[in-house]
């Protein structure tokens, strides 16, 4: 079931420059965790505001199971957005802030706290309620703020960049509260982030958009080894592509013809493939390189290659490369099934 | 050298001038006020400057007279400079012209504005004369007595028209710093347009209107040469009252006037204390932003 | 859209109201005579500003004078708030809460409150009616100011960079010279802009500490504000405020953005 439904959406801000988001459109089902990804300055943050209701769209609708929420204020909607700091704020304690909204509702005082307390417990501040905001660690902070959007119900949650103020070492923490936070309620959630790795593990579906516009919206996997173009797929740490032309099932390019998978139409394009899908060794399909450099990253190797003037790379592990050094010649096979061609060239 | 060498002979330099001047000069006000002057014979001090001004009805009316003026200034200055700030942050044709005026304003001393309102304001001025032109008067004596007033309006239009882009201009800046997310977030929590502003913006902007107001109410109290220019007869204003016993032929005024300085100075000190509690702190542990 | 015709009416009543009492000032000074109840003067006139400008009226003295006192109490307060506002910017120290507050105290006590001491004081010192009197009376509302502006400038200044400069081989003083100095320049110029303006308006300090003998501008003004030669008093009105309208047209530059006004960064 969808839940949230982006239609054609376009904003520009006054300063007369490009539109930040062009014609957006985007469905969200319900109770699923969507990460909207993109390089900055993609218009990220501009869909968020958007969808609370901070800004107002140029054209286009905005529907929340099914129903226009386009002209309602931002207090109208049930959709909170969690900005990328805390801004928890700072003339109030860490209770008060968590039942800001419920105040703001007129909730009963007594309920006010009751979950308030409840809420603070869920993001493992018990305790602190009574503290200022400046009294608490930064990750505290954020989970104070995740607190207070979480303990409203509301039905979308929009979280933006919740990982990027804080620390490396209290990510994974925030993270995996984040998703057990979500799994536990099941609230829609959409957050927005410029990290691959981080949209990866978190969402079951990501967006990505480039320029305000977006461009694929698919599951991690799929984003991942079938990018609909070549800026997605070097957005996603796409290194390998050989420009040639598909036809009858065969790939032609610099280092020879390529057996591709079914479905390929004809016509000319790039090939793509994972530098971890690259295969060393020898064997039927394989194919002479020679080992131009290796660059040793801890639990894999990253090594450049050529074949017959052209260059790949791939990711191996230490052991397959034993005995091998910068210069020698090496199999190297590119399996079929990892194969995927762009029809840009 | 240490640290802390490093540091007192830093502040050295500002202490040793400001000590000398300053503080000397309160030193002897204090002195003075308990009537110990050895060179014409008193030397035990004593609270009789003190008696005799409180007793006063004259002291007592100028002191009230300066209270309500430096009160109704700041209330009213606070106020319409809040208004101005919120209005001057939106974005509106001639925003950047206001913006210019402010800061213009800022540059004007006291005495020009104060010149400036007697000639808009007194009963043969611009106002009295549009009031003629519409028929609403037919003579200057019927214009409300708007300066040298009992009420001390043309002073305190004064006060306003000075204070209000100095107040204003404070919580601009303090708007740019605490920025729109705060409020932004409030109205997705479900805030109100009226709710982010009563809950979270006012409440943060708060201290430095505190501050900023006490700078002003300590100024409209003792400001000498506005009261003097715009005020009424009588009550004088109390700088006016005190500087006019000061230079009194008779010398025996001299304790009384130095008394009715160290009350300006209590309540300046007051104010002082208000500006040190709410202004931003200061140095390396600041909030960035 | 109604939101916006209404802030446009405020901002209009806003700006007039800025103006306002500038206005009877500067007709005054062309006027010939302006009686009530003329909405304008009958006739125009240069005589006020002529006579403001002869040798006898004494103006263009005061005025020289004014520039001469605010312009000594800028480089002073200069010299003695640079060094405090490093202190106050740069470290922590014990008392710090009570050096702050000695240090703005005078700003914001009133002048009459010391007036009438310091006149005692500078009595015994053989400094009243004098220049060099004045001037430091001048410092006791201008060097707070100062050091405020130097603090907030040098809390937002990395002292890395002068330990870079001195691992290069820069001695102490080219260290200031040539690394610190250029830092802090610009709020320098801010804090100086603002000292000589809270000198440039000083009135009672001047009166009590002067005696009469030191006649700088806002004094002569008030003579004639007082004497009901309106004329005069407008054209001296607007001379004593162009010093701070030209310096404000020159450093708007300055003012704008994140330092956005003089006030602001004494203020809060």
């Amino acid at each position: 079931m969808t839940a949230l439904d982006l239609a054609d959406l376009t904003k520009s801000y006054p300063d007369g420059g490009a539109p930040t988001v062009r014609g957006l459109s985007l469905s969200v089902e319900s109770g699923s965790l969507t990460a909207l990804l993109g390089p900055s300055g993609s218009g990220k943050t501009t869909v968020l505001k958007l969808i609370a209701g901070l800004l107002t769209p140029d054209t286009g609708d905005i529907r929340l199971g099914g129903r226009s929420i386009r002209d309602l204020p931002p207090e109208g909607r049930r959709v909170v957005m969690v900005f990328q700091n805390p801004l928890l704020f700072p003339h109030m304690t860490v209770a008060e802030n968590v039942g800001f909204g419920l105040r703001m509702r007129d909730v009963a005082p007594n309920e006010v706290a009751a979950r308030s307390a409840a809420m603070l417990e869920k993001v493992r501040l018990v305790g602190l309620g009574n503290r200022r905001p400046v009294e608490l660690s930064g990750g505290q902070q954020q989970r104070a703020a995740l607190a207070r959007a979480l303990v409203l119900e509301p039905e979308v949650l929009l979280l933006d960049e919740p990982l990027s103020s804080l620390d490396a070492s209290l990510r994974d923490e925030m993270r995996a509260l984040i998703l057990d936070l979500q799994r536990e309620t099941r609230v829609t959630t959409l957050v927005v982030t410029h990290d691959q790795t981080e949209a990866v593990i978190l969402a079951d579906r990501i967006a990505l958009m480039l320029d305000g516009r977006l461009v694929q919206h698919a599951t991690p996997e799929v984003i991942y080894g079938r990018p609909v173009t070549l800026a997605v797929a070097r957005f996603f740490g796409g290194v390998n592509f050989l420009p040639g032309r598909a036809a009858g099932g065969i790939f032609h390019t610099s280092i020879g013809p390529l057996v591709l998978p079914t479905g390929v139409t004809d016509g000319p394009g790039t090939l793509t493939i994972r530098p971890e899908a690259v295969r060393l060794g020898p064997g039927r399909e394989a194919r002479p390189a020679r080992l131009v450099s290796c660059t040793f990253l801890g639990t894999q190797t990253r090594i450049e290659l050529d074949l017959a003037g052209t260059r790949l790379q791939a990711l191996t592990t230490p052991e397959a490369l034993r005995g091998l050094a910068p210069g020698q010649e090496v199999g190297v096979t590119l399996p079929t099934a990892a194969l995927w061609v762009l029809p840009e060239v | 050298m240490t640290e802390r060498t490093r540091i007192i002979l830093m502040l050295a330099p500002a202490f040793l001038l400001l000590g000398g001047v300053f503080f000397s000069a309160l030193g002897l006000t204090l002195l003075r006020s308990f009537r110990y002057m050895p060179v014409i014979g008193l030397t035990e001090p004593d609270l009789a400057a003190y008696a005799t001004i409180l007793a006063s009805p004259g002291f007592l009316g100028s002191l009230g007279l300066s209270l309500w003026i430096a009160a109704v200034s700041t209330l009213t200055s606070a106020g319409l400079a809040l208004a101005a700030a919120l209005l001057l942050r939106q974005t509106f044709p001639g925003r950047r012209l206001i913006g210019f005026l402010f800061q213009l304003n800022l540059t004007v001393p006291h005495v020009v504005g104060a010149i400036g309102i007697l000639y808009l304001f007194s009963q043969s001025g611009a106002f009295a004369r549009l009031a003629y032109a519409g028929g609403l008067i037919g003579g200057p004596a019927e214009f409300p007595a708007l300066v040298h007033d009992p009420f001390a309006v043309g002073i305190i239009l004064q006060y306003v028209w000075k204070e209000v882009p100095f107040i204003g201009l404070i919580l601009l800046a303090n708007m740019q710093a605490i920025g729109e997310d705060h409020e932004a977030t409030a109205r997705s929590l479900g805030a109100t347009r009226w709710q982010a502003f009563t809950h979270v913006l006012l409440p943060m902007l708060m201290p430095g209107l505190i501050a900023a107001s006490a700078l002003v109410f300590a100024f409209a109290f003792g400001a000498y040469e506005i009261p003097l220019l715009l005020g009424a007869n009588a009550p004088e204003a109390l700088p006016v009252l005190a500087y006019r016993s000061y230079t009194d032929v008779d010398l025996a005024a001299r304790p009384e006037a130095m008394a009715m300085a160290m009350i300006i100075a209590l309540i300046g000190g007051a104010m002082v204390l208000v500006y040190a509690r709410f202004a931003r702190p200061m140095g390396r542990g600041r909030h960035a932003g | 859209m109604r939101g916006n015709a209404l802030r446009l009416f405020a901002g209009l009543a806003l700006a007039l109201w800025l103006v306002l009492p500038l206005v009877p000032l500067a007709i005054w000074s062309v006027a010939h005579g302006w009686r009530f109840p003329d909405l304008l003067p009958q006739q125009w006139s240069g005589n006020a500003w002529a006579y403001a400008f002869s040798p006898g009226s004494g103006v263009l003295e005061s005025l020289g004078l004014t520039v001469f006192i605010a312009t000594a109490t800028t480089v002073l307060a200069a010299l003695v708030g640079v060094p405090a506002g490093r202190a106050l910017g740069l470290h922590e120290f014990r008392g710090k809460g009570i050096v702050t507050l000695i240090l703005i105290a005078p700003a914001i006590v009133p002048g009459i409150a010391v007036a009438l001491g310091l006149h005692g004081v500078f009595l015994r010192l053989g400094l009243t009616g004098t220049v060099g009197g004045v001037i430091l009376a001048h410092l006791i509302p201008v060097i707070p100011y100062m050091t405020l502006i130097m603090a907030s400038v040098f809390s937002s200044f990395d002292t890395d960079v002068e330990a870079q400069a001195r691992s290069l081989g820069a001695r102490p003083v080219q260290v200031f010279i040539h690394v610190t100095l250029p830092a802090i320049l610009p709020g320098l110029m801010t804090g100086a802009l603002f000292a000589f303006l809270v000198s440039w308006s000083q009135y009672l300090l001047t009166l009590s500490i002067g005696g009469g003998r030191v006649q700088t501008l806002p004094l002569t003004l008030f003579t004639f504000a007082t004497s009901g030669r309106n004329d005069v008093t407008g054209a001296i009105a607007i001379l004593y405020i162009l010093p701070g309208v030209l310096i404000l047209l020159f450093t708007a530059r300055h003012l704008t953005g994140r330092n956005q006004s003089l006030a602001a960064r004494v203020g809060a």
